[in-house]
C-alpha cells in the first residue's frame, strides 16, 4: 500500500476531530475522501500528509512510519515526495508564478537556473502561457488553482493531496483543474488523496471511502 | 535559500516595503542613540584626561625627584566669576629645564599669563578691577585645545617668581606634569576633573530609558502585516520548507533591515554629534571631537547588530512553531497569569532594600545596583502590561452598560498583549519622564531657592584651618589697608571681621567665632546681635551646612563676655564683606580678597554652593528633558505604528461585524476604547511606580525625600496623552473606508 | 412494480385486513392517488398465490375484506432481497427510493445501510459518465453533464436524509 493510517485518533484542544479512523490507500489510485463538513476529513488528509501529528494510532508511508518523524523530516517529505492543491491561501503573494511553482525545488536545494527551467515547462502545459510572472494576486481563480497543481507536480510527487481544489470555483473552471489534474497524475502514475463534499469532484476519482463524526466507511459492495 | 530569502524580503509588495522602511528607519534612530551613548563614554574619558595635567602637584609622580629635571614650583588653585569657575595655576621654573604643561610652548616669566580663548575673551570684556588685577601681567598667548578640558574652559597659566610662590605657601615642587586621569587619583581634590565614574552610572540609565522606547518601536515595526507573514510563512510550510528554513528567512529580512538601519544610523549619528556636544552633563560641554568611537565600538554596532537582530528574529520564530495550515485557525493566546507582576515587585524591592541597607560603597557597584533595579522595574512594565491590560478589561466588561465597552473588554480581555503592545513605549516613556522629573526637582528644590540678593551680594572669606585638631588662623591679622580698600569700593555696603573663639575646636558644634556687634550691624545678612550686647558669640557656619537654605538673616546671636579691646587681640576667624549683590560689588570684592589674601579656593557668597554642583545639577536637567523629549515622540511613533497595523488585524472582524449591522460610529467607540483604557490604566501605574522608584533612589543615595514635581511636568504628561490621543483619533475616520463590504471577500 | 412489494413489506409489519393495508399504502404512498380496492384484493390473492402470505378467515364464508393476511417466511426473504438491492440509477426514482426508505424504517430495519448502498451506486454512475465526459464527443459530454447534475442532486436529498433519519424514524413510530 502506499499510504495507511491506522486508528486515528485527533482532537483540537476539545473538539475530538478524528475517532479511530483507518483508510488504505493503494499505490496509483485516485481516492475520494468525502463527507459532511466538519466530519474531520480535511484532518484525516493533513494527517496523512505528515502536516498533523495524530493523538493516537499510525500513520505508514510506503511501509515507513510517518507520525514518528521529526517536523524536519516530514517537511522534507513534503517538499520532495508529496504535492499539495488547496482550495486557498497557498501561493506566497511576493513571488511570481513562476517562483511559487519552482518554490519546493529551490526549498530542496535545487538551483534557481533550473528550478526556474523546471517551472516554466509546466505553464503551457497546463494552459498558463504568459503567466509566469504575474503575482497571485493579479491572477484568476482558476489560473491560481493550476498554477498551485503546477507547484504539487513540479517535484515529481509520489502522492498529491488535494483539499477542495475546485471549492472557490465555477462549474467549468473546475471541471478543468480537475481534469488536469487526474490526467496528469495518471501520466505519472502519481497517487491522489482527494477530499470533497462534491460527489461530481469525487467522481474524477477511482473509489470514495465517506469519513463521518471521525470515523471511515469503505464503499460497500454493490449488487446492482 | 539565502537568494530566496532576500528577494521575499525586498521584493514583496507596498505592505512589505512599509513594514522594511518602518524597522529600517526604527533601527537607525536606535543606532544613532546607541551610538551617541558610546561617543559619550568615550567623550567623558577623553575630557576627564585633558583634566590630568591639572592635578599636578597632587599626584606622586608629578613630586618624585628626577635627572636633569628643573624643578618646577606649582600651584593650583580655583578661581570663580559670575558662577563659572576659573582653572588657575601659578608657576615658577628653578631652571631651563623645568617641565612644560601641555597647551603652551613656553613656561611663562613672572608678569606673563597664556589663558584659554574664553578666559582671554572674558578679560577683554570685564572690568580688570572685577577679574583682571587678579593677575599680574600681560598676556603672552592661548592655551592649545589639547590641554581645556572643555570649549569653554577657563584656564589661566600665570608665571611668577619663585619667591613669590614660597611667601603664598600653596605650591609644591614638580618634576613632571601629572598625566593621572582625575577619577584615578586618590589624592587629589574632588573639584578638578569629573566623576568619571558616577557619570558613567548616569548615561548607562541614560542610555537604558531611551533605548527600550526605541526597541518597542522596532519590536512593534516587526509586527506590522504579521498576519500577511504568517500566511506567507505558512505556504511556505505547506509545501515542505523546514522550521529551521522559515526562521532562516525571518533572520536574513531582521539582519538586511539591521544592516540598512546601521547604514542610516551612522550619518544621523554625525549630524546630531555637534548638538550633542554641547551638552553639559559632565558639568562642562565636550569637543565635538571628543565624541568619537573607536574601531571596537563600530565593529560592536556594524557586526554585533545584525547578528543579534538575526539571532532574534531566529528564536522568536523556533517559538512559534508556523503551521503549515497558517491563520484559517484563530487560536486564543493563553491568557497572561499573575506572576507576570514579579519582575517590576522584584525592581520595586531591590531598591527599596538599598535604602534601608544603604547603597553598595563604590561607585560601580551603585552603577549595577540601580541599573539593575531600574532595569528590572522596566522589565517589569512591558512584563506586567498585558496582565493589567487584561484584569482592567475583565472588570470593565462586567461592569459595562454599554455594548461598545462590553465588546471593547471582551477583546481586549480576550487577546490583552496585543491591546497592550500598543501603548507600552508611552508607558515606559511615562515612567521615564516621571522619574527624572522627581529626581531633578528634588535635587534643585534641595539646593535651594535662588537666594534673596542679601545672601548672594555677602562675600565670605575663611581665614581658619585645621592644623592637627587646633584651629589656627592663616594671617596674624586683617590689616587697616584691606579694610579700607574694600569699604572703598563701590557697592559694597560694610565690611564685618569676626575673630576666633578660643578653645574652640574645629569640629564643635555652636558658636566659634567671636564679632563686635556695632561691626555686625554692617552686615545684617549674617544676623544681628542680641539687644544690649557689645561683643557677641556667633556660628561662622552660619546655620547647618553651606550653602543650604537657612535664615542667617533672622539669626540673633547671643552676648558673649569680651571687651572689644580682647577682641581686637585674638586670631582672625572670617571676614565677611556685604554688598548690594551686583556681579561688578561682588567681584572687585573677590579679586581684592584674592590678592590679599590668596586660598585655594576663592572667597565666595552666602548663598553658593560650588558652582561645579550647580553646574553639574544644570547639566543633568539638560540631560533629563533629553531623555523626556526623545522618548516621548519615540513613544508616540509607536503608538502610531501599532495603531495603524492593529487596524489591519481588525479589518476582518469589523468587518463582519460591519455587516451584521453594528454602526460604524460604534466601531469607532470600541477602538477608541480598547486603546485608551489599557492606556489610562497602565500610564497610572507607571507614573506612580516612577515617582516611588525616584523616592527609593533618592532617599538610598542622597538621604532625600521626593518633592512634587512642579506644573511643567503636568503639562508634559497631558501634552504626551493628549498626543496619543489624538494618533489614536487620527485613524478612526479610516475605519470605515477598511471595513468596507469588499474586506469580506475571501481570497 | 412495487405495489405487489410494497403491500407485502407492509405485511411484515403485521398481519393485516386488506381494508387497513389499503389504508397505509394510501397515507404513506397514496399522494392523491389511492389505491384501488380491486387491485390490493387482486394483489394480495396472487400473493397467496405465490406462497408469499398467507389468508385466514375471520369468519366463516367472508369475502376477500373479511380475510387476514400474514406474511410467510418465503415473502420474508422476498421483502428482504428487494429492499437490499439497489435501484438502477435513474433519475426520477425517488417514489421507489423513498418507499424503500420509509419501508426500512418502519420496518423497524436500518435505513441508513440502504442509503449507503444508494450513494455507492450512485457514485459508480457517476464515476462512468465522467469516464464518459473524457473519451466521448462533445455532445456525449453534454449528455453526460446532464446525467451527473441530476445524479448529484440524488446523492444531496440521500445526504440530508441521512441526517434526518432518527427524526424520521421517531415519527414513524408514533
Amino acid at each position: 500500500m502506499m499510504l495507511e493510517a491506522r486508528e486515528i485518533t485527533f482532537s483540537f484542544g476539545q473538539t475530538v476531530a478524528l475517532r479511530g479512523a483507518t483508510v488504505i490507500v493503494y499505490p496509483g489510485e485516485i481516492l475520494a475522501v468525502m463527507g459532511p463538513s466538519g466530519s474531520g476529513k480535511s484532518t484525516l488528509l493533513h494527517c496523512l500528509a505528515g502536516i498533523l501529528v495524530p493523538d493516537r494510532g499510525e500513520i505508514s508511508f510506503a511501509g515507513q512510519r510517518l507520525d514518528t518523524l521529526d517536523e524536519g523530516a516530514r517537511s522534507a517529505l513534503r517538499r520532495d515526495r508529496f504535492g499539495f492543491v488547496f482550495q486557498f491561501g497557498q501561493l506566497v503573494p511576493e513571488l511570481t508564478a513562476q517562483e511559487n511553482v519552482a518554490l519546493p525545488l529551490l526549498l530542496g536545494g535545487t538551483s534557481r537556473s533550473a528550478a526556474m527551467g523546471e517551472a516554466a515547462a509546466w505553464f503551457s502545459r497546463l494552459g498558463l502561457d504568459g503567466l509566469e510572472r504575474r503575482r497571485s494576486g493579479e491572477l484568476s481563480g482558476g489560473e491560481a488553482q493550476r498554477v498551485a497543481l503546477a507547484r504539487g507536480l513540479v517535484s515529481r510527487p509520489e502522492v498529491l493531496f488535494a483539499d477542495e481544489p475546485t471549492g472557490a470555483l465555477d462549474s467549468l473552471a473546475g471541471e478543468q483543474v480537475m481534469e488536469l489534474l487526474t490526467a496528469t497524475a495518471r501520466e505519472r502514475n502519481a497517487t491522489v488523496v482527494l477530499v470533497t463534499h462534491e460527489p461530481r469532484v469525487a467522481a474524477y476519482a477511482d473509489r470514495e471511502v465517506i469519513v463521518r463524526d471521525g470515523r471511515v466507511t469503505s464503499a460497500v459492495s454493490v449488487a446492482l | 535559500m539565502i537568494p530566496l530569502a532576500l528577494r521575499l524580503t525586498v521584493a514583496g509588495g507596498r505592505e512589505a516595503l512599509t513594514r522594511l522602511v518602518a524597522i529600517v528607519l526604527a533601527v537607525a534612530i536606535g543606532v544613532a542613540l546607541l551610538l551617541a551613548t558610546l561617543a559619550g563614554i568615550n567623550a567623558v574619558n577623553a575630557q576627564n584626561a585633558r583634566y590630568a595635567w591639572l592635578e599636578t602637584g597632587f599626584t606622586p609622580e608629578s613630586r618624585t625627584a628626577r635627572q636633569g629635571v628643573d624643578p618646577l614650583w606649582w600651584q593650583v588653585t580655583g578661581d570663580t566669576y559670575d558662577g563659572k569657575t576659573i582653572a588657575r595655576v601659578d608657576l615658577a621654573a628653578t631652571g631651563s629645564h623645568a617641565p612644560i604643561p601641555p597647551g603652551i610652548a613656553h613656561l611663562p616669566g613672572p608678569g606673563e599669563f597664556y589663558t584659554s580663548p574664553a578666559m582671554s575673551a572674558l578679560l577683554r570684556r570685564t572690568p580688570t578691577a572685577q577679574l583682571g588685577d587678579r593677575y599680574v601681567g600681560r598676556q603672552v598667548g592661548t592655551i592649545a585645545n589639547s590641554a581645556l578640558p572643555a570649549p569653554d574652559s577657563l584656564v589661566i597659566v600665570v608665571g611668577r617668581t619663585v619667591a613669590d610662590l614660597s611667601r603664598i605657601g600653596l605650591a609644591e615642587r614638580v618634576t613632571a606634569i601629572s598625566t593621572t586621569v582625575p577619577s584615578s587619583c586618590s589624592d587629589c581634590p574632588a573639584a578638578i576633573g569629573i566623576n568619571a565614574n558616577g557619570i558613567t552610572l548616569v548615561l548607562s540609565v541614560v542610555a537604558l530609558a531611551i533605548l527600550f522606547p526605541v526597541l518597542i518601536l522596532i519590536a512593534t515595526a516587526t509586527r506590522l502585516a504579521a498576519t500577511r507573514r504568517e500566511q506567507r510563512f505558512a505556504a511556505m510550510r505547506l509545501v515542505g520548507a523546514t522550521p529551521r528554513q522559515v526562521s532562516l528567512i525571518s533572520a536574513v529580512e531582521a539582519a538586511t533591515a539591521t544592516v540598512a538601519g546601521i547604514a542610516l544610523g551612522f550619518p544621523l549619528f554625525f549630524a546630531i554629534r555637534a548638538p550633542l556636544a554641547g551638552i553639559p552633563f559632565t558639568g562642562a560641554p565636550f569637543f565635538p571631537s571628543d565624541l568619537s568611537l573607536t574601531l571596537l565600538d563600530v565593529l560592536i554596532v556594524a557586526i554585533g547588530l545584525p547578528v543579534a537582530a538575526a539571532s532574534a528574529a531566529w528564536i522568536a520564530l523556533r517559538r512559534v512553531q508556523i503551521s503549515p495550515l497558517g491563520v484559517t485557525r484563530r487560536v486564543t493566546p493563553r491568557p497572561p497569569r499573575a506572576y507576570r507582576l514579579i519582575p517590576l515587585v522584584a525592581g520595586i524591592l531591590q531598591l527599596a532594600y538599598f535604602t534601608v541597607v544603604g547603597p553598595p560603597e563604590t561607585t560601580g557597584g551603585q552603577t549595577i545596583a540601580y541599573v539593575a533595579g531600574f532595569g528590572l522595574i522596566l522589565v517589569g512594565l512591558i512584563c506586567a502590561g498585558p496582565w493589567l491590560t487584561m484584569t482592567g478589561a475583565r472588570v470593565a466588561a462586567r461592569r459595562a452598560r454599554w455594548p461598545a465597552a462590553l465588546l471593547a473588554g471582551r477583546r481586549l480581555a480576550d487577546n490583552p498583549q496585543a491591546g497592550f503592545r500598543a501603548i507600552s513605549g508611552l508607558v515606559l516613556a511615562l515612567f521615564v519622564t516621571s522619574v527624572s522629573v522627581g529626581v531633578i526637582t528634588t535635587l534643585v528644590a534641595a539646593a535651594g531657592p535662588s537666594s534673596g540678593a542679601a545672601t548672594s551680594g555677602t562675600m565670605v572669606n575663611y581665614f581658619w584651618r585645621d592644623s592637627a585638631g587646633q584651629l589656627v588662623s592663616s594671617v596674624p591679622s586683617v590689616p587697616t589697608s584691606t579694610i579700607t580698600n574694600l569699604n572703598a569700593i563701590d557697592g559694597v555696603t560694610g565690611v564685618t571681621v569676626i575673630y576666633q573663639k578660643p578653645a574652640v575646636r574645629p569640629d564643635q558644634a555652636g558658636p566659634d567665632g567671636l564679632v563686635l556687634c556695632a561691626q555686625l550691624t554692617q552686615t545684617p545678612a549674617i544676623g544681628r546681635c542680641s539687644p544690649g550686647a557689645t561683643v557677641a558669640a556667633i556660628d561662622s557656619k552660619f546655620g547647618n551646612g553651606f550653602g543650604r537654605r537657612s535664615t542667617f538673616d533672622q539669626a540673633v546671636w547671643p552676648s558673649a563676655p569680651i571687651t572689644p579691646e580682647a577682641l581686637a587681640a585674638l586670631p582672625v576667624h572670617v571676614l565677611v564683606v556685604s554688598t548690594n549683590g551686583s556681579t561688578a560689588a561682588v567681584e572687585t570684592v573677590r579679586t581684592e580678597l584674592e590678592n590679599a589674601f590668596p586660598r585655594r579656593f576663592p572667597p565666595d557668597t552666602l548663598s553658593s554652593i560650588s558652582p561645579d554642583s550647580n553646574r553639574l545639577l544644570a547639566g543633568y536637567k539638560q540631560l533629563a528633558d533629553v531623555v523626556i523629549l526623545v522618548s516621548l515622540p519615540i513613544a508616540g511613533c509607536s503608538l502610531a505604528v501599532a495603531v495603524a497595523a492593529g487596524l489591519t488585524e481588525r479589518k476582518r472582524p469589523f468587518s463582519v461585524l460591519r455587516l451584521t449591522g453594528v454602526p460604524v460610529a460604534m466601531l469607532r467607540r470600541v477602538v477608541a476604547l480598547e486603546t485608551v483604557v489599557p492606556l489610562v490604566l497602565t500610564a497610572t501605574v507607571s507614573i506612580a511606580v516612577g515617582f516611588l522608584a525616584a523616592q527609593l533612589f533618592l532617599h538610598a543615595q542622597l538621604d532625600q525625600t521626593l518633592v512634587a514635581p512642579g506644573p511643567q511636568y503636568y503639562v508634559i504628561v497631558a501634552v504626551g496623552l493628549v498626543a496619543a490621543l489624538a494618533i489614536l483619533g487620527s485613524t478612526l475616520p479610516m475605519l470605515s473606508r477598511i471595513t468596507g463590504p469588499e474586506a469580506v471577500r475571501f481570497d | 412494480m412495487t405495489v405487489p412489494l410494497t403491500l407485502l413489506s407492509l405485511l411484515e409489519r403485521q398481519p393485516s385486513h386488506g381494508y387497513d393495508l389499503k389504508r397505509d399504502y394510501d397515507t404513506y404512498f397514496g399522494r392523491g392517488k389511492p389505491l384501488p380496492f380491486g387491485q390490493v384484493y387482486a394483489t394480495l390473492a396472487r400473493l397467496a398465490r405465490d406462497g408469499k402470505v398467507l389468508a385466514a378467515d375471520t369468519e366463516p364464508g367472508g369475502g376477500p375484506d373479511r380475510k387476514r393476511y400474514v406474511i410467510t417466511g418465503e415473502g420474508v426473504t422476498e421483502v428482504a432481497a428487494w429492499l437490499a438491492e439497489a435501484v438502477p440509477p435513474e433519475p426520477h426514482l425517488q417514489s421507489v427510493f423513498f418507499v424503500k426508505v420509509v419501508l426500512a424504517l418502519m420496518s423497524g430495519r436500518s435505513a441508513e445501510h440502504y442509503l449507503d448502498i444508494q450513494r455507492t451506486a450512485h457514485l459508480q454512475r457517476m464515476r462512468e459518465l465522467t469516464e464518459l465526459k473524457r473519451t466521448g464527443s462533445i455532445v456525449d459530454a453534454l449528455l453526460a453533464d446532464y446525467g451527473l447534475f441530476h445524479l448529484e442532486a440524488d446523492l444531496r436529498w440521500i445526504e440530508l436524509t441521512t441526517s434526518r433519519l432518527d427524526a424520521l424514524a421517531k415519527e414513524l413510530a408514533s
